[in-house]
C-alpha cells in the first residue's frame, strides 16, 4: 500500500492537470454510455396503459387489425370464467379550445368499482361523465364539476369532470364506451377488449376459452407482449445510439493507454530501481494496472454522475424521435439502479484495466539492470511499421468481407464488428501514416516554422509510439463525426429527393391529434365531398391509415385512389410496380426488408375477422418510418372493412388557381371540424424538422466523443512537453526564446490535429460506407444514396482542428515557462 | 576587453544556499580558460552566470559588454542566442535531427539566412562534412561532441561554454575534442570556459582556474 501511494498516488498528484484531464476522459466516455443507457429506457420503458388507473391491471389485451366487434364482448362475458372484459376506444381528441389529447373509451358503469374515485354514478347521466387524468387536469386547470367540450371525427358533446385520476407522465380524458363510440362515428366498433382477470383465475384456462371464442385472425396478448414489442421495435434505434456511446469510450479507452504508456516512460528510472530493489515483473505489471484501475474508477464514477444529469437532457430528445418514427409512448422516469451504477463502474474500471495492459506489461519488461529506455520503445515502433502495415491490409480486409454478411437475430453485428477493425485497421496505419506525412512535410514546416516548424514536425515522429495513439484517438473520433455526418449528410439528401417526389399535393389535411406514430385519428365523412366541392380543387386523394400487426410486428396498412397516385405522386420502385388488381399491394422497403418480402409473394394480412391474402405487386422507396407500410388500393381495403373513415386528404388544386386563396377557403368551410391544414411547403420543412431532431442526439454523443479526443490532444502534449523538457530547455539554451517555444508547441498541435484529421476523414468516408449501405440497410431497411455534405464537413474538421490547436496552448505555456537550467539539470 | 568579465559575484540559491562567494574572473577573447575543482564547487554556477542561463544574487556578470543584470529574459535569450555556444558532457543533440539540422538549429532560432550553407560549413571545419545526414544515434560519442562543437560556433559566438567536454569520451575522441576548443579560440577568436575534471582538458588551457567552496582558490596562467 505504501508502495502504491508513494509510486502511483504521489505521481499522479505531481502531474495533477494530468490525471484529472484523463480522469475527465474516462468520466465523460461512461457519462455518454450511461445517459444513452438511461435515457433509452426510460424513453422505451413507459408503454404500460393508463387504463391501469381507470380498469385495474390489464392481463389480456385482444385485437384485431382494423378494429374488433362489440358483439363479442357479450360472447366472452359468457365465458365460464371469473374475469372482466372492458370495450376500449383509443382515439386522439379535440377539447375545445385547449387542444387535443388522448381519449379513452371505456366500460363506465362496470368500471365504477375500479375506478379511484368510486362515487355513485347517476346512470342517467354517465354518458356525459368523464375522468381526466391528474397532470392533464393541472396543466389545463380543472377541477371536478368542470364542464368540457369534446369534439371526435364528426360530433361533439358536453361532459362533466367526475372525477381526477391520479396517473404519472400521462395525459388522457377517460369517457363512456358510448360516448366514445358516438364521438368517433365507431358504432359497433371497437379498438380492443381489455381482461382483467379475478384473484385466483387460471389465466392460461382463460386465454385458450377466449382464444376458442373470438376469430382466428385476432390476437390475444399480455400487455408485457406489448411492451416487448416495442421494445424490438426500437432495437435497431437503441443499438445505434449504444454503439455511438461506446466510440466515446474507445476514445476514452485510446487515452488511458497513453496516459499509462507515458507513466511508464517517464518512471523508468524508478522502474528499473524497483526491479534492482527485487520487486519482480508481476509487481511493476499490478503497479501500473493499479493506476490504470484507479484512474477507472474513480473516473466512472464521476461519469456515473454526469451520465445521470445527460440522461435527463437526452430524455426530451430521444422521446420525441420515438413518438415521431416509431411508437407513441410517454417517456417514464430515469431510473439509476445499483445495478447499472454498478455495470457503469465495472465497465469503465475494465476499459481503463485492459487499456493498460499492454504499456504495463512494457513496464513489466523492464531488466533489473536496465533502466527502461524510451528510444528503444520508439525504435520498436519504427521497425514495426512495414508489419504493422501488413496486419492493418489484413484487418482491414476482414472488414470489408464483414460488410458481405447478413444481419444476425435483426442487427447489423458484424457491420459493427467491421467498423471496429477499420477503427484497428487505422491504428496500425497511424505510425506509417505520421511519419510519411511528416518526411512529405518536412521543407514545407521549415519554411513556414522555421526551428519550431523544423522540430515540431521531428518531436512528432521522434516520439512515435505515443503520436500514432493520439493520432488514432483523434482520428477515432474525427472519423465518427465525418462517417456520421456523410450518413446523415446523404440520409437528409435522399429523404429531401424522396419528399419531392412524395409530397405532390398542394395541401395536406389530418384530423387534429398527436403527429406520432401509430396514430391516425379518422376525419369525418363528409370532409372530402366538402373539399372536392371548393372551387379551385383539381383532384382530392384520401388516405386510409392504421395500425396492424403482421408477423408479431406493427405497421402502417394504408389505401388510397391507386389511381391518383399513379398519376400525381413519382414513387420510386425498388422493383415491382403499383397495383393494379384487386388483393395486390404495393409495400415500402423497409417492411419489405424486415419480412422478407420480393414482388410476386403473397402476404398473409388478418384483417378483422378474415385474411386477406394480397399479393406484393412492388417494393417501393419510402423513408416515413422504419415501421413500414402496405398500401393497397381503396376498394381492395373496402372489401375486407367496410365503412373506413378517412385519415388524410391530399389536395390538388387546378392549374392556375391560387393555392393560398383555395386553403383560406378550406379553412373557412372547414371551420367547424377539428382538422390540420397545411400547405405543401410547412408540411416538408415539419417533415425536415423531424428528420433534424432525430439526429439532435447523435450529434450530441459525436461532440462528446470529439471533447474527449480533445482533452486526449491536451493530455497528450503534455506529455510531451513532460517528457522533453531536457530537449526544451537545451533549445532554450540555444538561443529559443519563449515565444518560439509556445510556437513549436502549438505547431506541433496542429500538426496533430492535420494527420489525426486527414486520417480521420479516410476512415471516416470507409466508416460511412459501413454505416450507409451495411449498419443502417439491415437496422432500419433504407437504401441511402451516397451524397457527402462536402462544405459542412470541410467545416467541421476546420473546426476540429482549431480546437485542437487550441488543446495545445496549455502545454505551449507550460512549456514556455520552463526553466532551461532546471529542465536540462532535472534528469 | 574581456569577453567574460566577472565582478565580486555572490549566487546564494532558494534555501539559503550559497554557490558563490565574491567571485571575480576575466577570460579574454582567443583565450581558453579551464574552471577545476570537485562537484559541488560551484563550477557549474558559474558556467550558468557566464551562458546568460542565470542572475548573480550581487555583483556584476558582464558577457560580450552586456551587464546580464540589466537584461530582462528576452535579453539573456538575445545574447544567448547571438554570443554564446554551448557544449555539453552529454552531447545533447536532438535525437530526430540530422548532424547538419542539428548545427543548423541555433541559426534558424535567430532568423538567419544562408542556415543550410553554413551550417555545412561549420560540419566541415569539425571534420564531419559526410555525416551531414546522420542521425546521432547513427555517429560515435566524438563525432556526436564534434557535432555539438558545430553547433555551439556555427552562429560565431564571442563566448563559448564547455560543462566536462570530453568527460564521456575515450582518450582519442578527447583529444580531438579539445583541439578543435583550442581551434576555436586561436582561430574564430572565442572566449572559451571549460568546466573539467580532467588535466589534459586543463592542460590545453591558457588560464586555470581552482575553485574550492564557492570561491576562486588559485589562478595559473
Amino acid at each position: 500500500m505504501k508502495l502504491f501511494r508513494r509510486l502511483i498516488l504521489r505521481p499522479l498528484r505531481r502531474d495533477l492537470t494530468r490525471t484529472v484531464l484523463t480522469l475527465f476522459s474516462i468520466a465523460l466516455g461512461v457519462a455518454v454510455v450511461i445517459a444513452i443507457e438511461l435515457s433509452g429506457d426510460a424513453a422505451t420503458g413507459s408503454f404500460e396503459s393508463s387504463l391501469t388507473t381507470l380498469v385495474g391491471k390489464v392481463d389480456y389485451e385482444i385485437t384485431a387489425n382494423g378494429g374488433v366487434d362489440e358483439t363479442y364482448i357479450g360472447k366472452l362475458a359468457a365465458l365460464p370464467v371469473n374475469a372482466r372484459f372492458s370495450p376500449v376506444i383509443e382515439e386522439p381528441v379535440v377539447i375545445v379550445g385547449h387542444g387535443s389529447t388522448t381519449l379513452y373509451g371505456i366500460d363506465l358503469i362496470s368500471s365504477a368499482g375500479a375506478s379511484t374515485d368510486s362515487q355513485s354514478f347517476d346512470p342517467e347521466q354517465f354518458e356525459h361523465y368523464a375522468a381526466v387524468s391528474n397532470d392533464l387536469a393541472e396543466r389545463l386547470h380543472l377541477k371536478k364539476g368542470d364542464a368540457l367540450r369534446l369534439k371526435g371525427r364528426s360530433q361533439s358533446a358536453d361532459f362533466t369532470i367526475r372525477t381526477i385520476a391520479p396517473d404519472r407522465n400521462n395525459e388522457w380524458i377517460g369517457v363512456d364506451i358510448a360516448a366514445a363510440q358516438s364521438l368517433f362515428d365507431m358504432n359497433g366498433r371497437l379498438d380492443r377488449i381489455e381482461v382483467v382477470l379475478s384473484p385466483g383465475e387460471n389465466a392460461g384456462n382463460v386465454e385458450r376459452l377466449i382464444k376458442a371464442t373470438v376469430p382466428s385472425t385476432w390476437d390475444v396478448l399480455t400487455p408485457g407482449a406489448r411492451s416487448e414489442e416495442n421494445r424490438r421495435m426500437l432495437r435497431a434505434f437503441r443499438w445505434n445510439l449504444r454503439i455511438l456511446s461506446y466510440i466515446s469510450l474507445l476514445v476514452g479507452a485510446f487515452l488511458i493507454y497513453n496516459t499509462i504508456a507515458v507513466s511508464v516512460v517517464r518512471r523508468r528510472t524508478e522502474i528499473g530501481i524497483l526491479r534492482a530493489l527485487g520487486v519482480n515483473s508481476r509487481g511493476v505489471l499490478l503497479i501500473f494496472l493499479g493506476e490504470a484501475s484507479m484512474l477507472g474508477v474513480i473516473g466512472s464514477a464521476l461519469g456515473v454522475v454526469i451520465g445521470r444529469l445527460l440522461a435527463a437532457a437526452l430524455l426530451g430528445m430521444i422521446s420525441d424521435t420515438v413518438n415521431a418514427l416509431f411508437t407513441t409512448s410517454t417517456p417514464g422516469p430515469i431510473s439509476l439502479s445499483p445495478l447499472s451504477v454498478l455495470a457503469a463502474l465495472l465497465t469503465g474500471t475494465a476499459v481503463a484495466f485492459f487499456s493498460a495492459l499492454i504499456p504495463a506489461r512494457e513496464a513489466a519488461r523492464v531488466a533489473p539492470a536496465e533502466a527502461m529506455r524510451r528510444a528503444i520503445v520508439e525504435y520498436e515502433t519504427r521497425l514495426h511499421v512495414r508489419r504493422d502495415l501488413l496486419m492493418a491490409a489484413v484487418v482491414a480486409a476482414i472488414a470489408a468481407v464483414l460488410c458481405r454478411f447478413g444481419p444476425i437475430d435483426g442487427r447489423p453485428v458484424l457491420g459493427y464488428a467491421a467498423t471496429l477493425f477499420a477503427v484497428a485497421a487505422t491504428a496500425l496505419v497511424a505510425p506509417a501514416f505520421v511519419t510519411g506525412i511528416v518526411f512529405v512535410l518536412r521543407t514545407t514546416l521549415k519554411r513556414i516554422g522555421g526551428a519550431a516548424g523544423l522540430i515540431a514536425g521531428r518531436s512528432l515522429v521522434a516520439s512515435l509510439s505515443r503520436t500514432s495513439i493520439v493520432v488514432t484517438a483523434l482520428a477515432t473520433a474525427i472519423s465518427m463525426m465525418i462517417s456520421v455526418g456523410i450518413m446523415v449528410g446523404s440520409f437528409r439528401e435522399t429523404v429531401q429527393v424522396w419528399l419531392d417526389a412524395q409530397l405532390r399535393a398542394d395541401i395536406f389535411m389530418r384530423a387534429q391529434g398527436p403527429a406520432t406514430a401509430g396514430i391516425y385519428p379518422p376525419i369525418a365523412p363528409n370532409v372530402p365531398d366538402i373539399v372536392r366541392q371548393t372551387p379551385g380543387v383539381a383532384e382530392v386523394d384520401t388516405l386510409r391509415a392504421f395500425e396492424f400487426r403482421y408477423e408479431g410486428t406493427r405497421a402502417t396498412f394504408a389505401a388510397a385512389n391507386m389511381d391518383i397516385v399513379r398519376r400525381r405522386r413519382f414513387l420510386k420502385f425498388v422493383s415491382g410496380t403499383f397495383p393494379a388488381a384487386p388483393d395486390t399491394a404495393m409495400v415500402t422497403e423497409p417492411f419489405a426488408d424486415k419480412h422478407h418480402l420480393r414482388t410476386g409473394d403473397v402476404m398473409h394480412i388478418p384483417l378483422s375477422g378474415s385474411t386477406a391474402a394480397l399479393t406484393v405487386s412492388g417494393i417501393y422507396y419510402d423513408y416515413s418510418s422504419d415501421r413500414g407500410t402496405v398500401l393497397v388500393d381503396r376498394s381492395t381495403l373496402l372489401r375486407y372493412l367496410p365503412d373506413q373513415p378517412v385519415t388524410n386528404i391530399a389536395v390538388y388544386v387546378q392549374p392556375g388557381a391560387d393555392a393560398a386563396k383555395v386553403r383560406r377557403d378550406l379553412e373557412m368551410r372547414l371551420r367547424d371540424f377539428p382538422l390540420v391544414i397545411a400547405p405543401n411547403e410547412v408540411l416538408r420543412r415539419a417533415a425536415v424538422e423531424v428528420f433534424d431532431r432525430t439526429f439532435t442526439v447523435t450529434y450530441a454523443l459525436e461532440a462528446v466523443a470529439i471533447v474527449v479526443a480533445m482533452l486526449g490532444a491536451a493530455n497528450s502534449l503534455l506529455a510531451l512537453v513532460l517528457d522533453r523538457r531536457r530537449e526544451i530547455g537545451l533549445i532554450r539554451y540555444l538561443g529559443a526564446a519563449t515565444g518560439q517555444v509556445r510556437r513549436m508547441i502549438l505547431m506541433e498541435a496542429g500538426l496533430l490535429g492535420l494527420l489525426a484529421g486527414s486520417l480521420g476523414s479516410a476512415l471516416g468516408m470507409a466508416l460511412s460506407l459501413v454505416l450507409i449501405y451495411v449498419v443502417n440497410k439491415q437496422s432500419f431497411g433504407w437504401t441511402i444514396q451516397f451524397h457527402p455534405p462536402a462544405l459542412l464537413l470541410a467545416g467541421a474538421l476546420l473546426l476540429v482542428w482549431a480546437v485542437t490547436v487550441l488543446a495545445g496552448v496549455y502545454p505551449a505555456r507550460f512549456a514556455s515557462r520552463l526553466q532551461p537550467g532546471e529542465a536540462m539539470h532535472e534528469e | 576587453m574581456s569577453a567574460i568579465s566577472i565582478r565580486e559575484v555572490t549566487k546564494v540559491y532558494e534555501g539559503g544556499v550559497e554557490a558563490l562567494r565574491g567571485v571575480s574572473l576575466e577570460c579574454a577573447s582567443g583565450h581558453v580558460t579551464a574552471l577545476i575543482g570537485r562537484s559541488g564547487c560551484g563550477k557549474t554556477t558559474l558556467l550558468n552566470l557566464c551562458g546568460a542561463m542565470d542572475f548573480p544574487t550581487t555583483g556584476e556578470v558582464s558577457l560580450a559588454g552586456q551587464v546580464t543584470s540589466r537584461l530582462d529574459d528576452a535579453g539573456l535569450t538575445h545574447l544567448r542566442r547571438n554570443k554564446i555556444g554551448f557544449v555539453f558532457q552529454f552531447f545533447q543533440l536532438l535525437p530526430s535531427l540530422s548532424a547538419l539540422e542539428n548545427v543548423e538549429l541555433p541559426l534558424l532560432l535567430s532568423g538567419r539566412k544562408n542556415t543550410e550553407a553554413t551550417a555545412r560549413e561549420r560540419l566541415r571545419w569539425v571534420g564531419l562534412e559526410d555525416k551531414t545526414r546522420s542521425l546521432p544515434y547513427q555517429l560515435s560519442g566524438g563525432q556526436m561532441q564534434r557535432v555539438a562543437i558545430a553547433r555551439a560556433l556555427v552562429h560565431d559566438p564571442a563566448i563559448l561554454i564547455a560543462d566536462e567536454p570530453t568527460g564521456n569520451l575515450d582518450n582519442a575522441s578527447g583529444d580531438v575534442i579539445l583541439k578543435l576548443i583550442r581551434r576555436a579560440a586561436d582561430e574564430l577568436g572565442a572566449a572559451v570556459l571549460i568546466a573539467t575534471h580532467s588535466a589534459e582538458a586543463a592542460a590545453v588551457a591558457d588560464v586555470r582556474v581552482r575553485m574550492g567552496d564557492g570561491r576562486i582558490e588559485k589562478v595559473e596562467r
